[in-house]
């Protein structure tokens, strides 16, 4: 489990969290995540939601830029605080693209990803059995994944964000 | 005793689940054009929270609503709590209290093109964000639900106008992990019986049909004074900044002169909206909404009368009331809620305007907390759902809060109605057969109900039919044009001519 934060530990300062990528209010998945109706309707685009005590001790504010990162990716977004989010915790609603609104990671330099960005397949006997998802192509067909979204990541502010 | 009758809806609070399907059903029918891109007619805010527009009700800030005046001239005077006589004039050209976009947010897109049409580089573009109004980039830092399920709490919920009236240690549970709690609350227009818009426009352009209630503004006449802005208590007039014109909810009235529901009530995923005919004695209307807070909801309700009562058919048929409106107020499911039952109420009805549109407050879970890593109850150990009960205080939703909201500030209310849905619920969960436990029929009956009535609550909660829902009256159009045209000759004329859309000078 910590063996994806090895590398990032050592490349800046951030609080360790839990991340938990829940099914997202405003879409399937990523279908709809960038219907307009949706995204007026919440903040623009799935926040990083933060436990307002968690964010208060690391200096942010509602709505501020934020960046999450560990060895498998960086997500850059803003943030919703609230008091409904234990301590400890991350959560990013799942799944938008990273076609909108996406900034560039000041950590890694480059356009940052989306949720999945932070998290992994961990390939297993069970992922490899019964012909589904990557070893399956039909029409139309939806497989289950084995990402593992249940991680560690790094939350620190991001000071100006850049796109 | 001059009978109207009045198209109400009502919410089921406890069946609402935030999905906002009405809201876009509204914003696709009515609202998706130049100039109402930051309208929603119909909106659903998270509770507590500050609402749309920002803490719409603060009326110290906004101005809106009526005031009630003890002791003033002859009678206890209503008063606009926006203005009177000559300060109406003074104001008339800049009027302080209106609210600007920044209490609503800054409608933003993104700027899709750029995906295409960016610069050749070695990382992929993004669409930033950009205003629906300039098109310039901006940064999104407002909308229309911003604080949707308590996003931004130490903010939005914690400065919710209704936790003023809070005590200290039940205002600080709201902030806590273990006791926080969140509700929605959709609002439309209420269509008021007092209505602050209808007395403020200094032109007189909005008025309210006297057929069904329905407020709306005569765009021909609208000459964008926008105080029907300002005074509206509820922040549910809007103006457009494209025509020039106000514009508001109009309770879908294309859609119910063919008997289909308003959009909003039509598409709701929860099914938490009835629609029905109330009837009301317009009589009554200036001594109810005169009285001081503690009577309101009492006058309100005796405002709305009893469509079985033959002395009031008698009324409203001498009133122009048709038939078939009556009979559609005898089998209103708002009527049963509102006056049968009395588990519903309007919301704020200290603003006196006299709101026609309903909600039945929310149950909400037991308060916990976590004690060495189990979650303990805020009941005795035995935890007897009966308890609930006697402990209503033990609901994470502060009473006090729901009767900010809905009753004046008087906890008794809100007190007997959630007693009344607690024992519905227990009776409904422990009868068995014909013969249910003496333990549960005394609790039902300390809740002020009966056997008979908990079945019927239960029915028309959870199992009504879509035209147990809507029980809509057909409108009768021939009848209303025969008022004022021969119905031959507008049959032949209709279609023929041209409808001017509103813009600025017309």
């Amino acid at each position: 489990m910590l063996d994806e934060l090895q590398h990032s530990q050592a490349e800046a300062q951030g609080r360790l969290m839990n991340y938990l990528t829940p099914h997202g209010k405003w879409s399937i998945h990523s279908t709809y995540s960038d219907n307009h109706r949706m995204m007026t309707l919440s903040r623009g685009d799935y926040p990083i939601w933060l436990n307002d005590k968690d964010a208060a001790e690391l200096g942010i504010e509602d709505n501020d830029w934020v960046e999450l990162f560990n060895d498998n990716g960086v997500f850059v977004q803003r943030c919703a605080v609230s008091a409904r989010i234990p301590r400890g915790t991350v959560f990013v609603y799942h799944a938008t693209e990273r076609t909108i609104s996406v900034p560039k990671s000041p950590l890694r330099g480059r356009r940052a990803g989306m949720n999945n960005s932070l998290t992994r397949v961990r390939l297993k006997p069970v992922l490899m059995a019964g012909g589904y998802a990557q070893f399956t192509y039909a029409f139309n067909y939806w497989g289950p994944t084995g990402v593992n979204r249940d991680t560690n990541v790094f939350v620190r502010k991001v000071e100006k964000v850049e796109f | 005793m001059k009978v109207r009758a009045h198209m109400s809806m009502l919410f089921h609070l406890d069946k609402c689940i935030g999905c906002h399907t009405c809201s876009v059903a509204c914003k696709n029918l009515w609202t998706d054009r130049k100039g109402a891109e930051y309208m929603w007619w119909n909106n659903v805010e998270t509770r507590p929270g500050s609402g749309y527009p920002t803490r719409w009700e603060d009326q110290e800030h906004y101005r809106g609503g009526w005031e009630f005046q003890q002791g003033y001239g002859e009678a206890h005077k209503l008063k606009l709590r926006l203005h009177g006589g000559l300060g109406g004039l003074a104001k008339l050209y800049f009027n302080t209290a209106l609210p600007s976009l920044e209490d609503y947010y800054e409608p933003f897109t993104f700027r899709y093109g750029d995906l295409f049409s960016a610069a050749e580089g070695d990382d992929q573009p993004t669409a930033i964000p950009i205003s629906e109004i300039t098109g310039k980039p901006m940064a999104i830092e407002s909308g229309p639900n911003w604080d949707d399920d308590l996003g931004g709490s130490p903010i939005y919920a914690r400065n919710d106008p209704n936790r003023q009236s809070l005590p200290a240690g039940v205002n600080a549970s709201l902030d806590e992990i273990e006791r926080v709690v969140y509700n929605y609350l959709p609002r439309i227009c209420n269509h008021c019986l007092n209505p602050a818009c209808v007395a403020a426009c200094p032109s007189g352009a909005i008025y309210k049909r006297a057929e069904d209630g329905i407020v709306l503004v005569n765009e021909n006449k609208c000459r964008a004074w926008r105080m029907c802005v300002a005074a509206c208590p509820y922040k549910k007039v809007y103006y457009n900044w494209n025509t020039g014109k106000s514009e508001k909810c109009i309770l879908c009235f294309p859609r119910l002169e063919t008997g289909q529901a308003p959009a909003c009530a039509h598409s709701c995923v929860g099914r938490i909206r009835y629609m029905g005919v109330l009837l009301y004695d317009a009589d009554r209307i200036p001594h109810a909404a005169n009285v001081p807070d503690r009577e309101l909801l009492g006058e309100f309700l005796d405002t709305i009368l009893d469509p079985f009562d033959p002395g009031v058919i008698a009324a409203a048929r001498a009133n122009g009331v048709d038939d078939d409106w009556i009979a559609a107020a005898q089998r209103s499911p708002v009527y049963r809620f509102v006056k049968v039952w009395q588990i519903a109420l309007p919301l704020h009805l200290e603003y006196r305007t006299m709101a026609m549109m309903f909600y039945i407050p929310p149950l909400s879970p037991v308060m916990s907390t976590v004690e060495g890593g189990f979650n303990r109850l805020a009941l005795a150990d035995q935890v007897q759902d009966f308890d609930l009960l006697d402990d209503l205080d033990a609901a994470r939703l502060p009473i006090q809060y729901l009767a900010s909201l809905f009753s004046v500030g008087d906890e008794a209310v809100i007190r007997r109605i959630l007693a009344k849905m607690y024992a519905v619920r227990l009776y409904m969960r422990r009868k068995t057969g014909d013969a249910t436990d003496p333990a549960t029929l005394q609790a039902l009956a300390k809740a002020g109900t009966t056997p008979e009535e908990a079945e019927a609550i239960y029915k028309l909660t959870t199992l009504p039919h879509l035209h147990e829902r809507f029980v809509l009256p057909p409108y009768h159009r021939e009848m209303a044009v025969e008022t004022w045209k021969d119905p031959l000759a507008h049959k032949g004329e209709a279609g023929f001519g041209a409808i001017q859309p509103p813009a600025r000078g017309d």
